[in-house]
C-alpha cells in the first residue's frame, strides 16, 4: 500500500532535485514548519533504502518517534469503536512519550505529528460531543472517560495553541511533516496518513506575514517556474501572462492546490500583467482568492490577508478611476480576450466583478475576526484600529458605483460606513477621526507596489473622509439610501439612524423616526441581524428616554426585552444557559456567529438598571394604589416577580447586584423612603457610564420624591382627614408648586379622592370607599361586560367582518361608552368637563376600581402590547404605538 | 425685536401662493413687528416673480424714495405688456364664445359633448382650452384675481386634465382667498380636499405637501368665515391632517390650540389634543400652547396666568388671530376677548375641580378680574348652573358642593348598554343564519 501509495505522486517534476538535499536530511527532526523547500523529504520515498542507513545514525530519536507514532495509531484505533476509555489511556501515554522525544530531540517545539494527533482529538471529541445521540447511547465508564478527556485535552491543547492553529490553517504542511518523520521513522508506517493526496509544493506557514518584496525568497519550485518564465520583462506578452493566469484559476479549489499558493501566484502576475484591464481581472481573481484562504466558516481570515486584500481592492478602484473606459460587470461573460486591448483603446471594456460583494466580504471578515479575538487583548484593539482602513475602501467604492451609476450598490456600501459610524458616540466618533488621520503614515508605508509593468498611481484617496460631526456624516448617508437603497438597506438604514439619535440624547426625533417608519410592524419578517439591530435600537431608546427624564416611554421600551429573560440573546451581546432548553451544537454554532464584537455591545448592567429602575417607578406606586387587588394592573411584571422573589427571602443581605440594589431600592420607596431608596440606587456603579451622570442622577432623586410622595398618597390618605401642602412638602422634600402639582394631577386623574381647601393650604381627604355589597355589585357588571364583549368578539370571529359586523360592533362599544358617560356624567360633564379620564371613571367612582378604564385596557391589550402610561405617553399618537414595543424574538427564527 | 418673537410669518410664507403671503405683510407692516424697509424689500423680492410691475415700482419708490425705477423694472413691464397681449390673443376666441350669454347656454353638462361641440361650432379646440389657462394664470400673476378666478372656473368646466384640473382649482382657490369671497372660497377649499384625500397621489409625501397647503391657505378662511372656528377643527384635528401638522408643520398647532379654547363644543378631542401638544413641546411652543400645557398638563396656574397676559400679545401680533373689526369709533380684536374669557373659565374650571374651598380675593387674582367682577362673574356661572357651588359671603369663599356620584346610577348606567349589545348581537346572528338558509 505505502509503495503504491508514494508512486502516485512520483510524477511530480523534483527528483531531480533530490541529491541537493540530502545533505539537510540528518537535521530535519529539530526542523519546524519554516523550511521552505519540501524537496529534501523526497528523498525518503523516492528510495526508502537510504532511510536504514539514516536510522542507524540517530537510533534513539527515531525510537521515540516510532513509539509516539505508535501510540497516535493506537489512538486512531480507538477513535474508531470510540471507546473513550483506551483513548484516555493512550492519550496519557503520548503526553509521556512527548517529553522523552523533547528531550531527544532539544527542541522546543513539539512534533508535527504530535500536533496533528491533538487537531485530529480534538475533532473528534468535538464530534462526539456535537453527537447526542451517540453520547446517551454510550457505556457509563465510557462517558465519563470522554468527559476526563474533555478537560485535560483542553487544558493540553492550550499549551500547543499557536501550533494547532497553524495547523489548521495549513494542514499541509504538516502533513508533508509528519509524514517526512514518519517515512523517516519507519516506511511502514507511512501507511498511518488517512489522506491519500500529497502534494509536493509546500506552502509555507509563515506566508502570511510575507510582504510582496520578500516574496521572491519565499518562493517555491512553481513560483521559481513562473518566474523564471518571466525573467525577462522584455519578453513577457500579454499571451504568456493570460495563459498562466487561465492555469492558476482553473487550479485553485482543485483538490490538492494550496490555499495560498494562487495567492502568491496571482500576485506575482498582477506585477507583471500586460494592460490594464488585465491587471484588473488578475485583480479580481487574487481578492477572490484571498477569500479562500480563510480557513472555515467559523475562522476568520488573517488579519495580514485581509489587510493585503484591502490594499489591493483599493488598486482596482485606482484602475477603475483611471480608465473609466473599463466596465465592471457580473451579469455578462466577458469576451474571452477582452483584456488584451490596451491603454490607448477607448472603447469599453467589460471585466466580470461585483465590487459592492467583495465590499461585503471584507466586512464580513471584519467583522468575523472581530467576533473571533479576545476583546481584552491588545489584538483586539489593533484590529480596531484597521476600521478607518475599511472606512476609506467602502467610501471609496461607494463613490465610485455612484459615479457609474449603480446607486442600489452604492446604498449598500453607504450602508457598510453607516453601521460603522452609527453606536459610536461623538466622542469615540471623534477619536477614531484623529486615529484616521494620523495612521496616514502607517497604511502609507505598507503600500509598497512597485516595479509593475501596469502601474497603477494613486488615484483613489487613500484617506477617509469624516465629517466634523457624526451626525453628519450620517445624515449625509443615511439620505442617500433613503433615497436610492433597498427595502432592508433602507430599513437599517432608519434603525441605525434611529439607534444613533438616541445615543446622542435626541430622543423625540429617534422616535418620531420609528413611529413614522412602522418598522415595529415589518420588522418580525426581516433577517435576524436586523431584528437584533432593531432590539438594539429600542435599547437604546429606552436609555436615552430615562436620560431625558421620560420613564414611562423607558419603560415601553425596554419592558420587552426583558419580559422574556433573554436579553442577551435577544441583543446578541452573549448566549444565556437555558435550563430547559437544550440547543443543539448548529443552533449554538448560529447564535455565535451572530454575535455583536465587543465595542458595539451595550452596557448589560446599565440596561437591566435602567429598566428595573423604571419599572420600579412606575410599579411602586401603582401597588400602593390597588393594594386590594394586586392582579389588577400591572405594570412590570419583572418588577414584580422579582419582588415576590425578593420577599420570600428570610434574610435579605446587602446588596451586590443590579437587581439587589433595585429590590432594595423599591422597599424603601414603598414605604415612603425617598432618601434611602436614591442612596441605594445612586451606589450602583452604572451610573459611571453615563455621559450626563449628575443631570441624570438629579433627575432620578426628583422622580424618586415625587412617586414617593404618590406613594405615600395612596397608602396612607385614608388614614388622614387632611393633610397640610407645607408639611407634604417638607417631608418629601420637593417645592411647594411640585407638590401641589402632584397632588393635583392625583386629584384630576381621581387616583386620590381629595380636593384643595385653598385658604389654609390643606389637602381634604373623602371618603370614597364603597360597601362591600356595591364593591360586589360592581364586579358584578363589570364580569356582565366582560362577557357580552367576549360574546361579540366571537360571533367577529365567526362571521368576520360580514356584514361590517366588526366595525359596527365596535363603533357601538365606542357609543356605549360615550352613552354611559355622559348619562352619568354631573354637570360639569355636560358641557364644561374636558376630561375624559373622568368620563371614563364617571360611572366607577375612580380610577382603582373604574370598569370603564379596565375595559379600555382590554380592548386595548387585545390589539397588541399596549403600554398604559399615566400621561401622555409613547401610543399618543393616534395609537401608531400599538403594539410598537413588541420586541423580536429570535426564538421564533431558530426555532423554525 | 420681541414683538416679532412669536410671529410665524416666515414659517407660514412658504407654504403659501406669493399673492397670499402679501395680506400676511401687510399686516406686518401695520403692527411694525420689523423695520419697514425690511418689509418693503421682502414685498419687491415677492413681486419680482409676479407680474405686477407696476405695484413693484410703487413700493420701490417708496423704499428708495426716488422717482427712479430700474431699467429691469422697465423692461420687465413691457415684457409683460407683450406676453399679456398674445396670451389674449390665445385664449380670444374662447372667451368670446364663453362671454356670449346665447353661446354658452348651449354648454350641457357633459363634458365630452361640449368639447366636441366647441370643436365643431366654433373651431375651439384644445389649444385654445389650454390658453385660456395659461391667460387666467397670467391673469391672476397680474392681480387680476377676479378676472383669474371666472376664466379658472371656465376653465375647469372644459379641462380633462386632472393634474391640471387641480393645479386650476389651487388657482381659484388662491383668488377667491385674495378676493375676499369666504363662502366661495370654502367651497372650493372642500372641494380641494376631497381631491387630495381621495387622489392616488404619486407619493405620499406629494399628499402630505398637499395637506399643509391646504391648511395653510385654509387659515385664511377660517378666521374670517363665521363657522370657521369648528371648521378648522373638524379640518386639523382629522387623524391625516394632524399627522401632517406634526411632522411638518408643527407651528399650526397654534391655530388648532387657538380654536379649540375659543370654541366651547369640541371638548371630546380635546384632552388627545393635549396630548399632542406635550408630544410636539420640543418642536413647537408659543404662549398659547404652554398656556394648555400649564392649566392641563402641570397645573401650575400662576404660569398659566402669566400665559395669558403673552397670549394676548401673540393674539394682536398674529395676521389671522389679531384680525380687527371696527365698531363704531374703535377698533376691537374679537377673537381676542373671546380667548381670553374662555381661557379664564379653563383655568376657573380646572382650578375649581381639584378645590374644595377658594378664597375669593385669591380667585379673582387668578381670573384678571377685581373682586366684584369676580364675585359676578362666579355668581353668573352658579345662576347659569355651569358650577356646583356656593359663595360664602362671611369669610368671602366659594365652597364647592362635592360631586359623589350615586353608586346605584352607576351600576344601571353600566349595565344600561348590555341589552342593546345583545339585541344587535342576537339579529346579528339571525341574519347570518337566513343568510346561511339562503343559500
Amino acid at each position: 500500500m505505502a509503495s503504491k501509495f508514494w508512486s502516485n505522486q512520483a510524477d511530480s517534476e523534483t527528483e531531480s532535485d533530490v541529491s541537493d538535499h540530502e545533505e539537510d536530511y540528518e537535521n530535519e527532526g529539530q526542523d519546524d514548519a519554516n523550511v521552505p523547500d519540501p524537496n529534501k523529504y523526497r528523498i525518503g520515498d523516492s528510495d526508502s533504502d537510504d532511510s536504514e542507513v539514516k536510522r542507524v545514525v540517530k537510533p534513539l530519536k527515531d525510537k521515540r518517534f516510532e513509539e509516539l507514532s505508535m501510540t497516535i495509531e493506537q489512538m486512531k484505533n480507538a477513535m474508531k469503536i470510540n471507546d473513550w476509555v483506551s483513548l484516555q489511556e493512550s492519550f496519557d501515554k503520548i503526553n509521556r512519550q512527548l517529553e522523552k522525544v523533547m528531550r531527544v530531540t532539544e527542541s522546543d517545539r513539539a512534533p508535527n505529528s504530535y500536533i496533528k494527533a491533538l487537531v485530529m482529538l480534538e475533532d473528534f471529541l468535538n464530534q462526539a460531543m456535537g453527537n447526542k445521540e451517540a453520547k446517551r447511547k454510550m457505556s457509563s465508564s465510557n462517558a465519563k472517560a470522554m468527559n476526563a478527556m474533555r478537560q485535560k485535552l483542553k487544558k493540553n491543547n492550550k499549551m500547543y495553541e499557536d501550533l494547532i492553529s497553524k495547523c489548521r490553517e495549513n494542514p499541509e504542511s504538516f502533513k508533508d511533516q509528519e509524514e517526512a518523520d514518519e517515512d523517516d521513522v519507519d516506511d511502514g508506517f507511512s501507511s498511518v496518513s488517512t489522506e491519500p493526496s500529497i502534494e509536493d509544493t509546500l506552502s509555507d506557514v509563515d506566508v502570511i506575514d510575507v510582504n510582496q518584496l520578500v516574496w521572491t525568497t519565499m518562493m517555491n519550485k512553481k513560483d521559481k517556474l513562473i518566474e523564471k518564465q518571466f525573467k525577462d520583462p522584455s519578453q513577457v506578452t500579454w499571451d504568456t501572462v493570460n495563459k498562466k493566469y487561465k492555469e492558476v484559476r482553473a487550479a485553485r479549489g482543485r483538490k490538492g492546490t494550496g490555499k495560498l499558493e494562487p495567492v502568491e501566484q496571482l500576485t506575482f502576475l498582477t506585477k507583471v500583467a500586460k494592460t490594464p484591464a488585465q491587471k484588473l481581472q488578475i485583480l479580481f481573481t487574487l481578492v477572490s482568492a484571498q477569500f479562500d484562504v480563510n480557513p472555515g466558516l467559523n475562522g476568520h481570515m488573517p488579519i495580514n490577508v485581509w489587510k493585503k486584500c484591502v490594499q489591493n481592492m483599493l488598486v482596482i478602484l485606482d484602475i477603475l478611476e483611471q480608465y473609466p473606459n473599463i466596465l465592471v460587470d457580473d451579469t455578462v461573460e466577458p469576451d474571452e480576450n477582452e483584456t488584451e486591448k490596451g491603454t490607448d483603446y477607448n472603447e469599453t471594456i467589460r471585466i466580470r466583478g461585483n465590487l459592492s460583494a467583495f465590499l461585503e466580504m471584507i466586512d464580513a471578515e471584519f467583522f468575523k475576526s472581530l467576533q473571533c479575538i479576545d476583546p481584552h487583548t491588545r489584538d483586539y484593539v489593533e484590529r480596531l484600529q484597521d476600521e478607518p482602513l475599511f472606512f476609506v475602501l467602502a467610501q471609496n467604492v461607494q463613490s465610485y458605483l455612484e459615479r457609474v451609476g449603480d446607486h442600489k450598490a452604492a446604498a449598500k456600501a453607504a450602508l457598510k460606513l453607516v453601521e460603522l459610524v452609527y453606536y459610536k458616540p461623538q466622542e469615540v466618533y471623534g477619536a477614531m477621526r484623529n486615529m484616521a488621520d494620523q495612521s496616514d503614515d502607517n497604511i502609507e508605508e505598507s503600500r509598497t507596489e512597485s516595479k509593475a509593468f501596469v502601474n497603477t498611481p494613486e488615484v483613489v484617496p487613500r484617506k477617509p473622509s469624516f465629517p466634523t460631526s457624526s451626525r453628519e456624516l450620517m445624515d449625509m448617508l443615511v439620505s442617500f439610501i433613503y433615497a436610492h437603497g433597498d427595502e432592508r438597506t433602507k430599513a437599517r438604514a432608519m434603525l441605525c439612524d434611529i439607534y444613533h439619535r438616541a445615543v446622542s440624547d435626541e430622543f423625540s426625533t429617534a422616535r418620531d423616526l420609528l413611529l413614522m417608519s412602522h418598522l415595529q410592524d415589518s420588522v418580525q419578517h426581516m433577517d435576524i441581524s436586523t431584528q437584533t439591530l432593531f432590539n438594539r435600537s429600542m435599547a437604546q431608546l429606552g436609555l436615552c428616554a430615562f436620560r431625558a427624564g421620560l420613564i414611562s416611554e423607558g419603560h415601553g421600551c425596554l419592558s420587552e426585552l426583558y419580559s422574556g429573560g433573554r436579553v442577551k440573546e435577544l441583543l446578541a451581546q452573549g448566549v444565556s444557559q437555558s435550563r430547559y432548553h437544550e440547543k443543539t451544537p448548529e443552533q449554538e454554532l448560529l447564535e455565535k456567529r451572530r454575535q455583536l464584537p465587543y465595542h458595539m455591545h451595550i452596557n448589560l448592567e446599565l440596561l437591566e438598571s435602567v429598566h428595573l429602575i423604571c419599572a420600579m417607578l412606575l410599579e411602586v406606586p401603582n401597588m400602593a394604589a390597588n393594594i386590594h387587588d394586586a392582579r389588577r394592573k400591572v405594570i412590570s411584571k419583572t418588577l414584580r416577580r422579582l419582588l415576590e422573589i425578593n420577599n420570600r427571602q428570610t434574610f435579605t443581605g446587602p446588596p451586590e447586584n443590579v437587581r439587589d440594589h433595585i429590590m432594595a431600592a423599591t422597599r424603601a420607596l414603598s414605604k415612603g423612603d425617598f432618601q434611602t431608596s436614591f442612596n441605594v440606587i445612586n451606589s450602583l456603579d452604572v451610573w459611571k457610564l453615563l455621559k450626563n451622570r449628575e443631570s441624570v442622577l438629579e433627575m432620578l432623586k426628583n422622580k424618586i420624591k415625587e412617586e414617593a410622595l404618590r406613594t405615600y398618597l395612596f397608602t396612607y390618605s385614608s388614614s388622614f382627614e387632611s393633610l397640610k401642602l407645607e408639611q407634604l412638602s417638607k417631608m418629601f422634600d420637593l417645592s411647594e408648586s411640585q407638590t401641589h402639582c402632584v397632588v393635583s394631577k392625583m386629584m384630576i386623574n381621581e387616583e386620590l379622592h381629595a380636593s384643595w381647601d385653598q385658604p389654609t393650604r390643606c389637602i381634604v381627604f373623602r371618603e370614597a370607599e364603597h360597601s362591600r355589597l356595591q364593591a360586589l355589585a360592581f364586579q358584578l357588571t363589570e364580569k356582565l361586560l366582560v362577557l357580552a364583549e367576549s360574546n361579540e368578539r366571537a360571533t367577529e370571529a365567526r362571521f368576520g367582518g360580514g356584514g361590517g359586523g366588526l366595525e359596527s360592533l365596535s363603533s357601538r362599544r365606542r357609543e356605549g361608552q360615550d352613552y354611559a358617560s355622559v348619562a352619568g356624567g354631573s354637570k360639569w360633564q355636560d358641557n364644561m368637563s374636558y376630561s375624559q379620564g373622568r368620563q371614563q371613571s364617571g360611572y366607577g367612582g375612580g380610577r382603582s376600581y373604574g370598569p370603564g378604564q379596565s375595559y379600555q385596557n382590554r380592548a386595548d391589550q387585545s390589539r397588541g402590547g399596549y403600554q398604559s402610561t399615566r400621561y401622555g405617553g409613547l401610543e399618543a399618537r393616534g395609537g401608531q404605538m400599538d403594539g410598537s414595543n413588541r420586541m423580536v424574538s429570535l426564538n421564533r427564527a431558530t426555532r423554525v | 425685536m420681541a414683538m416679532s418673537k412669536y410671529d410665524l410669518t416666515p414659517r407660514i410664507a412658504p407654504n403659501l401662493d406669493r399673492h397670499l403671503v402679501f395680506p400676511l405683510l401687510e399686516f406686518t407692516q401695520e403692527r411694525q413687528l420689523y423695520p419697514n424697509d425690511q418689509i418693503l424689500k421682502a414685498k419687491i423680492e415677492l413681486l419680482n416673480n409676479t407680474n405686477m410691475v407696476d405695484y413693484a415700482m410703487d413700493i420701490h419708490k417708496s423704499l428708495y424714495h426716488t422717482e427712479d425705477v430700474p431699467q429691469d423694472m422697465v423692461d420687465r413691464r413691457v415684457e409683460v405688456v407683450a406676453r399679456l397681449k398674445s396670451l389674449e390673443e390665445a385664449a380670444a376666441p374662447l372667451v368670446t364664445f364663453l362671454q356670449n350669454p346665447n353661446a354658452v347656454q348651449e354648454l350641457r353638462a357633459d363634458k365630452q359633448y361640449n368639447l366636441q361641440m366647441l370643436n365643431e361650432r366654433y373651431q375651439i379646440g384644445t389649444e385654445q382650452i389650454e390658453a385660456l389657462y395659461q391667460y387666467a394664470k397670467f391673469q391672476f400673476e397680474c392681480g387680476n384675481y377676479s378676472g383669474a378666478a371666472d376664466y379658472l372656473y371656465q376653465y375647469r368646466a372644459l379641462c380633462t386634465n386632472a393634474e391640471r384640473s387641480l393645479s386650476a382649482l389651487w388657482g381659484k382657490l388662491a383668488a377667491e382667498i385674495l378676493m375676499q369671497n369666504w363662502d366661495i372660497a370654502l367651497d372650493e377649499l372642500s372641494r380641494l380636499k376631497e381631491i387630495i384625500d381621495s387622489k392616488n397621489f404619486a407619493s405620499s409625501l406629494n399628499q402630505v405637501q398637499s395637506r399643509i397647503w391646504l391648511m395653510h391657505w385654509s387659515l385664511f378662511i377660517f378666521f374670517n368665515h363665521d363657522n370657521g372656528r369648528t371648521q378648522i377643527i373638524d379640518l386639523f384635528n382629522q387623524d391625516k391632517y394632524l399627522n401632517a401638522i406634526q411632522t411638518n408643520a408643527p407651528h399650526l398647532l397654534r391655530y388648532l390650540a387657538t380654536a379649540f379654547i375659543v370654541n366651547k363644543k369640541r371638548r371630546p378631542q380635546f384632552k388627545e389634543f393635549i396630548k399632542v401638544i406635550q408630544q410636539e413641546q420640543h418642536s413647537f411652543s408659543d404662549p398659547i400652547t404652554e398656556f394648555l400645557a400649564c392649566v392641563y398638563v402641570n397645573f401650575d396656574f400662576d404660569g398659566a396666568q402669566k400665559k395669558m397676559k403673552e397670549c394676548e400679545d401673540v393674539i394682536m401680533n398674529d395676521p389671522f388671530l389679531g384680525k380687527r373689526v371696527e365698531e363704531s369709533n374703535y377698533t376691537v380684536v374679537p377673537l381676542k376677548d373671546e380667548f381670553l374669557e374662555n381661557a379664564r373659565l379653563f383655568i376657573f374650571e380646572t382650578y375649581c375641580r381639584i378645590h374644595e374651598r377658594i378664597d375669593m380675593g385669591v380667585l379673582a387674582e387668578k381670573l384678571n378680574l377685581n373682586y366684584e367682577d369676580a364675585e359676578r362673574w362666579i355668581l353668573n356661572l352658579i345662576r347659569t348652573s355651569k358650577l356646583d357651588a356656593k359663595i360664602n359671603t362671611q369669610t368671602g369663599t366659594v365652597v364647592m358642593e362635592p360631586i359623589h356620584p350615586n353608586v346605584y346610577e352607576q351600576l344601571i348606567d353600566h349595565t344600561k348598554g348590555l341589552s342593546g349589545r345583545t339585541y344587535k348581537l342576537v339579529s346579528q346572528l339571525m341574519e347570518h343564519g337566513q343568510a346561511q338558509a339562503a343559500r
